[in-house]
């Protein structure tokens, strides 16, 4: 065994203790040309393969789970292909990160608006498959709506080129069928990497706007009042270009704040109407920077004993959970604290958008969560905990995190996946469709 | 205060691969520092595998040891404390496989420099080419019961090396116009131990540093300056010299040298901050007080590594070159000459031949130009 076939097996997300010796080949493509020598490679051998991007996604997709397998890393397809301000696109190839495209675009008085917190790593391939956004997805949508097509190696070699209202293929046959089941960018996003290999994206860009925006902060006496005050602003839509609220966090890392609060930053004239909805600080420019920097590094701090993780990452609280998120919140407590994990720190995007399987956008709070890791549990423990959330999610009507559904039976999206996957064919994260997919996970944890 | 385990804190985020010098110059992820604390993470699903575990040692010393991976992490991992672990261990497990060192340990064990030569020669080569121009400096070499305010520690690297001689001349000069009352420790002066600790030596390094501190207290010494910020970190860190400051020589020159003249000359040059400089030692105001003082145009470089650091111009030569080159490209440097203020960087920038110059260098020249 290489190093360099371990190390591809990096990625954030708990399910980390992979079985090397079923990593049969890693591989860093830098072109299309690249990546269809891997995949007939791989074709030739019989062997499954997953796509990885910058390994930043809670997710655990970029594991391929537990079969014999080649792991192939975007990170070295980061090249931006062009530019074109006038029609408002880039092309870019998967492996480029958000920060990657705008570290070229900015000089050009453009931007790509899609930022999650993770965009000097996470790549817009790896975005797309988990309908990654960011905190602004309020205002700028996730990946799905920042992408106008993408082209797409399948296993067997075909290329396809993708877009919102359809596909393209050289294969008349393959295009027909695609297209008779209505297969568009709805389907790619979210999927996990279990369709094909992105080889290109155009993404949309838009002008660099320095839109004047102020500053505040509103205090809350508990989650319900924080929910309750989301729930008025997205019946409002109100313009909030940045939305972040932190719920609770552990001392260690809690600093001088009084939590629940949450940050905002609007256009100075919506302060009055901002002001019928819920209570605010107005805050200088130095001290919304300095909240943003304390929340963009929670998801990474650990506390003074012990190390934190991401039991579950991601919270999608709506409609009845959000009007009641204190108990929302406290259930998720008593549930972490009987499995024996203390409960680390709890912020999110919110207002904030995002798709449940149907395709349909959902509104309220990605609440994403740290938690302060117990010693001695066994994987299948861990997991045990996490599908224990599922539950709970299910009863208190919230969403898990898009990015965690695909385990845990989005049975739309899961159904709609293993439909187009009998056209295009299997051979991408084939494990995610294996009933034993939840153990297959636990032993990597 | 040691973090055994600190390794365990990485969240693999994956922040520190792009700003990975080496990652940029091998395009192979086994050489970041995510790499590097994931293998650690999953040691246990791995040691039986004793090829691995080789290629393993051979990678913990493929890092330049730039820090900028520690800047940038959030999760406070403490990452060069676990490389200086790591490479400890390395050698303690395996020196078979590290004798390539073995002639670096000599050297110094036995001539106390890294060249392995004649330790009476510390102060012959640079005598002999300043005399001239500087007909005391013999008598500002340390003897037994000489004392002075300042103790110039030269380093290895300036006190043999002939492509430094133009530094060590304007460093002299520039002491000697402003008045110091200085010694240079000549024979007297070991080696700093930066090499030895870099290997993961430290009890070979403590060895070298017990003598330099017996010295610069028999001197008396109450502040001591060098050039070179591996013997920066070392005579600050872990030379334990009660009650003397240590300070780079940038450092020093900001502070004494008041309004000097400034050059005038339209010139743009790069500035490269050594990273052992002002990632490590936090010596970043200075150096730019310093050239403003004499009035050097420049621009900033990125805040990475010449590729020199962490023994990786020993260990692997040919990374430290692609490593420079790869700058050179991205940072287009072509006829631009680059200033800095450490002999190890300006050494790796002229090893692929790009032009360099050192603050003190500049100093002197404003200097001169104004005697002109």
């Amino acid at each position: 065994m290489k190093i360099r076939d371990v190390v591809i097996g990096a990625n954030a997300s708990i399910f980390y203790r992979l079985d090397f010796k079923k990593i049969k080949g890693a591989y860093y493509p830098k072109t299309e040309e690249d990546v269809d020598e891997v995949l007939a490679r791989a074709r030739e051998s019989r062997l499954g393969v997953t796509v990885k991007g910058g390994g930043s996604g809670l997710s655990g997709a970029c594991t391929g789970g537990n079969a014999e397998r080649f792991i192939i890393s975007t990170l070295l397809m980061n090249r931006i292909l062009t530019i074109n301000e006038h029609e408002g696109y880039v092309d870019v190839q998967p492996g480029a990160s958000p920060d990657d495209i705008n570290e070229i675009l900015e000089p050009r008085g453009y931007k790509f608006y899609v930022a999650p917190s993770s965009r000097d790593i996470a790549t817009v391939g790896g975005i797309l498959n988990t309908d990654g956004g960011g905190n602004d997805t309020w205002v700028n949508g996730t990946m799905r709506d920042n992408t106008i097509r993408a082209k797409m190696t399948l296993y067997d070699g075909r290329k396809i080129v993708v877009d919102h209202k359809g596909v393209r293929s050289n294969d008349g046959a393959l295009e027909n069928e695609l297209n008779r089941l209505g297969f568009t960018l709805n389907d790619v996003a979210s999927s996990h990497g279990t369709l094909g290999f992105i080889t290109e994206l155009r993404v949309a860009i838009r002008p660099l706007t320095e839109l004047e925006v102020v500053g505040a902060v509103a205090h809350f006496d508990d989650a319900t009042e924080l929910g309750q005050t989301l729930t008025k602003m997205i019946a409002a839509k109100s313009p909030i270009k940045y939305g972040e609220a932190l719920v609770e966090a552990h001392p260690d890392i809690r600093e001088d704040l009084q939590l629940p609060l949450l940050i905002l930053q609007f256009p100075e004239d919506y302060t009055d109407d901002l002001r019928t909805i819920t209570d605010f600080t107005m805050l200088q420019p130095d001290e919304v920077e300095r909240m943003k920097e304390i929340r963009i590094k929670l998801p990474k701090r650990n506390p003074r004993e012990g190390i934190q993780l991401a039991l579950f990452e991601g919270y999608g609280i709506h409609d009845q959970s959000l009007l009641k998120m204190q108990e929302s919140v406290d259930r998720i407590n008593e549930l972490l604290i009987s499995h024996d994990y203390k409960p680390f720190a709890k912020y999110g995007h919110a207002p904030s958008k995002w798709y449940v399987g149907s395709n349909e956008p959902a509104y309220g709070m990605v609440m994403h969560s740290r938690e302060i890791k117990p010693e001695g549990k066994s994987g299948h423990e861990v997991l045990k905990a996490i599908l224990d959330i599922v539950d709970l999610c299910d009863e208190i009507g919230m969403t898990p995190k898009p990015e965690h559904k695909w385990p845990y039976g989005d049975r739309i999206k899961r159904a709609r996946l293993e439909k187009i996957r009998e056209v295009v064919g299997q051979g991408f994260n084939d494990f995610i469709f294996c009933d034993d997919c939840g153990e297959m996970l636990g032993s990597m944890v | 205060m040691v973090h055994l385990m600190s390794f365990e804190k990485c969240v693999r985020c994956g922040s520190c691969i792009k700003f990975c010098p080496l990652f940029t110059a091998r395009e192979d992820e086994k050489f970041t520092p995510r790499a590097k604390t994931y293998i650690l993470q999953v040691w246990d699903l791995l040691e039986d595998d004793e090829e691995l575990a080789k290629e393993f040692r051979r990678l913990v010393f493929q890092c330049t040891m730039c820090g900028r991976c520690e800047e940038v992490c959030s999760s406070d991992v403490d990452l060069l404390h676990i490389y200086h672990e790591q490479r400890s261990k390395a050698l303690k497990t395996a020196p078979q496989e590290f004798e390539y060192l073995e002639a670096l340990k000599k050297s110094l064990a036995e001539s106390k420099n890294i060249y392995g030569l004649d330790q009476e020669d510390r102060a012959v080569y640079w005598i002999d080419e300043l005399i001239d121009e500087i007909p005391d400096i013999e008598d500002r070499v340390y003897e037994p019961g000489k004392t002075a305010e300042v103790v110039v520690f030269l380093g290895c690297l300036m006190s043999f090396r002939s492509s430094q001689m133009d530094v060590v001349r304007s460093l002299f000069r520039t002491l000697e116009r402003i008045g110091t009352d200085y010694l240079v420790l000549g024979a007297d002066e070991f080696c700093c131990g930066h090499p030895l600790y870099l290997a993961g030596d430290d009890e070979g390094a403590e060895l070298l540093r017990s003598h330099n501190r017996e010295v610069m207290q028999a001197a008396q010494a109450k502040t001591v300056i060098t050039g070179c910020p591996g013997c920066l970190i070392q005579l600050k860190n872990y030379h334990n010299l009660e009650g003397i400051e240590v300070l780079h020589d940038t450092q020093y020159f900001d502070r004494e040298l008041g309004r000097p003249p400034t050059l005038d000359d339209s010139e743009e040059f790069a500035y490269h901050d050594p990273c052992e400089l002002h990632r490590i030692m936090g010596v970043k105001t200075e150096p730019r007080s310093v050239m403003r003082k004499v009035g050097v145009n420049f621009r900033e470089m990125d805040l990475s590594c010449c590729g020199g650091g962490g023994l990786v111009r020993m260990t692997d030569p040919d990374l430290s070159d692609k490593i420079a080159e790869v700058r050179r490209q991205k940072e287009h440097l072509g006829d631009t000459t680059v200033v800095t203020c450490c002999p190890s960087c300006r050494e790796q920038f002229l090893s692929v031949g790009i032009e360099t110059r050192d603050i003190v260098e500049m100093i002197d020249e404003a200097y001169q130009k104004e005697e002109e």
